[in-house]
């Protein structure tokens, strides 16, 4: 019973750190951008796509191992290059407009992302082969399969790389400047328009790596896949509060952990709904996050302007 | 009218209901990514009234707006503090969960020697309370627009009234629109419950136009759409919605020439849009050049 538990609980975590990989994207585009790319789901899909289309190709001219590390590069190449045409067709001709403007575009790019992805591979499912096959890990009663270690790892590293970029590289003083302040990143030279799109980039192939993992575990990849890792990478960073990595991270865990316990209880289909029904209950309680300051209040705003 | 025609029209006014009901909340200064589920809901609601219920079609289609209004007011309720991209994504989450709801609901009835009744992911089958009723799709066209038409009349006399200045003036500045009196919490679940009415009053006609619906209709693509149909035809009148409508459906879709790349060319457009008119073709100031034009004749006679 208690191994059940913990078993569903390192399952949860699992998921949840390709969450928080999905949460911590969309926290890189908002923090330099603040704005909200709703197609970053559509452009982790299309990754995808050509991952599963190019491997299908490829089958039997590469060996499996070298198979895999191929299509992990064509998804995070895929997700990165259609994260490039979101950014330079939703985000740098709508800068100076406001937030609102740009987010109902990404959202229309989206549909056109989804539609050009089906016209690649129009089945329903595609099989995204994974090659890897390692036994599962046996820690006492729990097991840990082989794709869900790998998530983990490449989940840390990636974490650790993140953190070093961001707070001991030019690129990320620069990032972060922008994110505090579009006005001081101004004062001191930096190129926001370079900063931001590089940001972008980042958080695609990170997004990339993290979609890749979703799929290897899944072993193929569907048309539901765009909402999907929008869904989760949004209710990651929400919960977390927007805005903040840490945040985005512990929120993606909390979201593996909330949804694989309502999964054991209730099935799959609750599962999901539960993930809708907390990111819904977080805005209207704590709009700020669950760790985040709350919402703006319309009479204090009204008072201050007097 | 062929009956392809027949078919295009009524497609055309039941997709009028969503965008407009997208647009009442757009220029209120709300983003909403949810009015689906209204429409979803109203579909629902009135299908259930006269497949399980036996109530007249009329009735069934006033109570498919109200469910649609309730919904919307609850959750303009809930989110009534939220703002912008907060609010936006309130809205997506709310419509998701009630999609996902629609998909694990099971409410089945014999009636007529068949199970009718939504079941779950296999959608709710045998709405035919409009052609049992006589209705042919010709006239349940003319339905579709007289319902459609009197809308219409109604939110542009609305938007000629006070109110729907105020309405506009929240969607411009709320924190103006608060300093001047004007209690912006309460428009906005008011206006939420309205779009949701509209939205739900159009689910209504599709439950009975097609006599089949299933969750899946009611996914986010959908919201997108109603969302673009403003964008795309304009926020400065009630036209331009209809106007969005129109180029989709009425050039994109009924002509082969985009075939399969009906969502590439449209989500273009809007994108572009976006860029080059913000608030669409009939924008505020068209729309006020081109009262200056009609009234001018008037004033010198």
């Amino acid at each position: 019973m208690m191994a059940d538990v913990l078993q569903t609980l390192l399952n949860g975590l699992a998921a949840g750190a390709a969450y928080a990989l999905l949460g911590v994207g969309f926290t890189l585009m908002f923090g330099v951008m603040r704005r909200l790319n709703l197609s970053y789901g559509a452009t982790l899909m299309f990754g995808g796509y050509l991952g599963a289309l190019l491997m299908a190709k490829a089958g039997d001219a590469l060996p499996g191992g070298l198979l895999t590390v191929f299509g992990a590069v064509v998804t995070v190449a895929g997700a990165t290059l259609a994260g490039l045409y979101v950014e330079r067709l939703c985000f740098a001709p709508l800068r100076d407009r406001s937030g609102v403007a740009a987010m109902v575009s990404s959202f229309a790019v989206w549909m056109q992302i989804e539609a050009l992805a089906s016209l690649l591979l129009p089945q329903h499912t595609n099989p995204y082969p994974a090659p890897l096959d390692l036994a599962p890990l046996h820690l006492g009663a729990l097991t840990l399969r082989a794709e869900h270690l790998l998530t983990f790892a490449v989940a840390a590293l990636l974490a650790i790389f993140l953190h070093r970029l961001l707070s001991a590289s030019r690129f990320g003083l620069a990032l972060r400047t922008l994110s505090d302040s579009a006005a001081a990143a101004q004062a001191v030279g930096i190129d926001a328009r370079r900063t931001t799109l590089l940001a972008f980039l980042l958080a695609s192939a990170l997004g990339g790596v993290g979609a890749w993992l979703v799929l290897v575990a899944d072993q193929q990849v569907t048309p539901m896949f765009g909402m999907w890792s929008t869904a989760k990478g949004l209710i990651a960073m929400m919960l977390g509060g927007l805005g903040s990595i840490p945040g985005a991270v512990i929120g993606g865990l909390l979201l593996g952990l909330v949804e694989a316990t309502g999964q054991a209880l209730f099935g799959p289909q609750v599962r999901e709904l539960i993930a809708y029904g907390l990111l819904f209950v977080v805005l209207v309680v704590r709009p700020g996050g669950i760790f985040g300051r709350a919402t703006i209040d319309l009479d204090a705003a009204a008072r201050e302007r007097l | 009218m062929s009956d392809f025609a027949i078919g295009l029209a009524s497609n055309i006014g039941m997709l009028a209901f969503v965008a407009l009901s997208a647009y009442l909340l757009l220029i209120s200064g709300s983003i909403s990514f949810g009015q689906q589920a209204y429409f979803g809901l109203g579909a629902y609601g009135a299908g259930i009234a006269t497949a399980l219920w036996d109530w007249p079609l009329m009735v069934a289609l006033g109570f498919g707006a109200l469910v649609g209004g309730l919904g919307g007011g609850l959750v303009g309720l809930l989110t009534r503090k939220l703002h912008g991209l907060y609010f936006a994504i309130a809205t997506l989450a709310f419509a998701e969960m009630t999609r996902i709801a629609l998909d694990l609901w099971h409410y089945q009835r014999m009636v007529g020697g068949e199970r009718v009744g939504p079941d779950g992911p296999n959608g709710f089958n045998g709405i035919r309370r409009a052609f049992e009723d006589g209705w042919d799709p010709a006239a349940f066209m003319i339905l579709i627009w007289t319902l459609l038409a009197v809308t219409l009349l109604a939110l542009l006399l609305f938007e000629r009234s006070r109110a729907g200045v105020t309405l506009r003036a929240t969607g411009e500045d709320p924190v103006l629109t608060r300093l001047l009196g004007t209690d912006v919490a309460r428009l906005r679940v008011r206006t939420a419950a309205v779009a949701g009415a509209i939205a739900g009053l159009g689910g209504g006609l599709y439950a009975h136009l097609n006599t089949y619906i299933e969750p899946r209709l009611f996914d986010i693509m959908l919201g997108v759409h109603a969302l673009a149909y403003g964008l795309i035809g304009g926020l400065g009148t009630a036209l331009g919605p209809l106007i969005g409508v129109l180029i989709d459906i009425g050039i994109l879709e009924s002509t082969s020439l985009f075939q399969g790349w009906r969502m590439i060319a449209f989500g273009g457009l809007v994108a572009v849009l976006l860029i080059w008119r913000p608030r669409g073709l009939l924008d505020e100031p068209t729309v006020r050049r081109l009262r200056a034009l009609f009234a001018r004749p008037a004033r010198h006679a």
